[in-house]
């Protein structure tokens, strides 16, 4: 049995709860997305990798790949230097690495669309998309890759949304790869 | 009697392949490697893997060493960055292959890990037959 470690800080808009192992019999009400991977490694992704939750509503990852360590990051200045990528007034998480059955969670409050990544699977194409609430769908948010990401339509109209492995999707994540290995 | 024994000895001394250099056969190794999961935060055994060391001078391209639960070394691997592999400026020369004699070669992507934070190849010269693979199948 795992000892759960709990911290939770309120900050702004924004509650964080980070989890270290499972919390058994906590998850009501909670929006899971597993952090997976191939056999080889030489394939990670979230499951769901898009998502649509109501404000207020906790999302938890957990990583579900024996192989990998992977983390949930939002897109922020303060992460790596990448571009904010989320509502101005919502605070940026970031659960640092998360080994095999290790969980993170987040409650966000501010309705918006939220891109994350995973810091060492960036280039692989490992990110992730969370709409809050119902927010105004303005075109793409700046920096989308489609393909890679779900269009906020879709996560609207399905709720979750998972890879696609369609031929056009599974190339443009190629091209993406490469693009992001020789940069 | 004493005659056969010693035969015995010095067949089976033939018949096992060539030795891995002194101090790196069985875990840990001899030497400036570290323990991989001691260095970055990642599970001390790698599923399809081992357990890794690795010299921290020589990250990213290693050698990694990697043994099974026996503590007996299965492979040696190279873990080439992508953007390294296309570069023309860029060469991996002179890498150390202390593991001894190689039975097969495998050459894979990975996405990445903590300690390689970006896609690269694994070029892993293993040590053991195929079938032994399963020693570190998880
Ligand atoms: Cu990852």
């Amino acid at each position: 049995m795992i000892v759960t470690r709990r911290r939770v800080l309120r900050i702004g808009g924004v509650v964080l709860a980070g989890l270290a192992g499972t919390a058994s019999g906590s998850t009501g009400g909670a929006a899971e997305i597993a952090m997976r991977g191939n056999e080889d490694g030489s394939d990670v992704w979230y499951d769901p990798v898009g998502l649509h939750v109501r404000p207020g509503q906790t999302i938890r990852w957990t990583n579900h790949d024996a192989g990998n360590a992977h983390t949930a990051t939002a897109y922020h200045p303060h992460h790596a230097g990448r571009p904010a990528r989320m509502p101005p007034d919502a605070v940026p998480w970031d659960s640092d690495y998360l080994l095999p059955g290790e969980s993170f969670a987040v409650t966000l409050l501010v309705e918006g669309v939220y891109d994350y990544f995973c810091l060492p699977h960036e280039p692989a194409g490992m990110v992730g998309r969370i709409v809050v609430g119902s927010p105004p769908v303005a075109g793409p948010p700046p920096g989308d890759v489609p393909g890679v990401f779900p269009s906020v339509e879709q996560i609207l109209r399905e709720g979750s949304v998972r890879r696609s492995r369609t031929a056009a999707a599974l190339r443009r994540r190629r091209e993406h790869f490469v693009a992001s290995c020789i940069s | 009697m004493r005659t056969s024994l010693a035969v015995l000895a010095l067949a089976s001394l033939f018949a096992s392949p060539v030795l891995a250099a002194d101090g790196v056969a069985k875990a840990p190794p001899e030497g400036e490697y570290r323990k991989v999961s001691e260095l970055v935060k990642l599970p001390d055994f790698l599923p399809g893997l081992g357990q890794l060391y690795v010299d921290p001078a020589t990250l990213p391209a290693g050698p990694f060493l990697a043994y099974d639960h026996d503590g007996s070394l299965v492979s040696t691997i190279y873990m080439l960055p992508v953007a390294d592999l296309t570069n023309k400026d860029k060469r991996f020369d002179d890498l150390a292959a202390p593991g001894g004699a190689v039975d097969h070669v495998d050459v894979y992507l990975n996405a990445g890990h903590p300690g390689v934070e970006m896609p690269h190849t694994h070029v892993v010269l293993w040590h053991v037959p195929a079938a032994d693979e399963v020693r570190v199948a998880k």
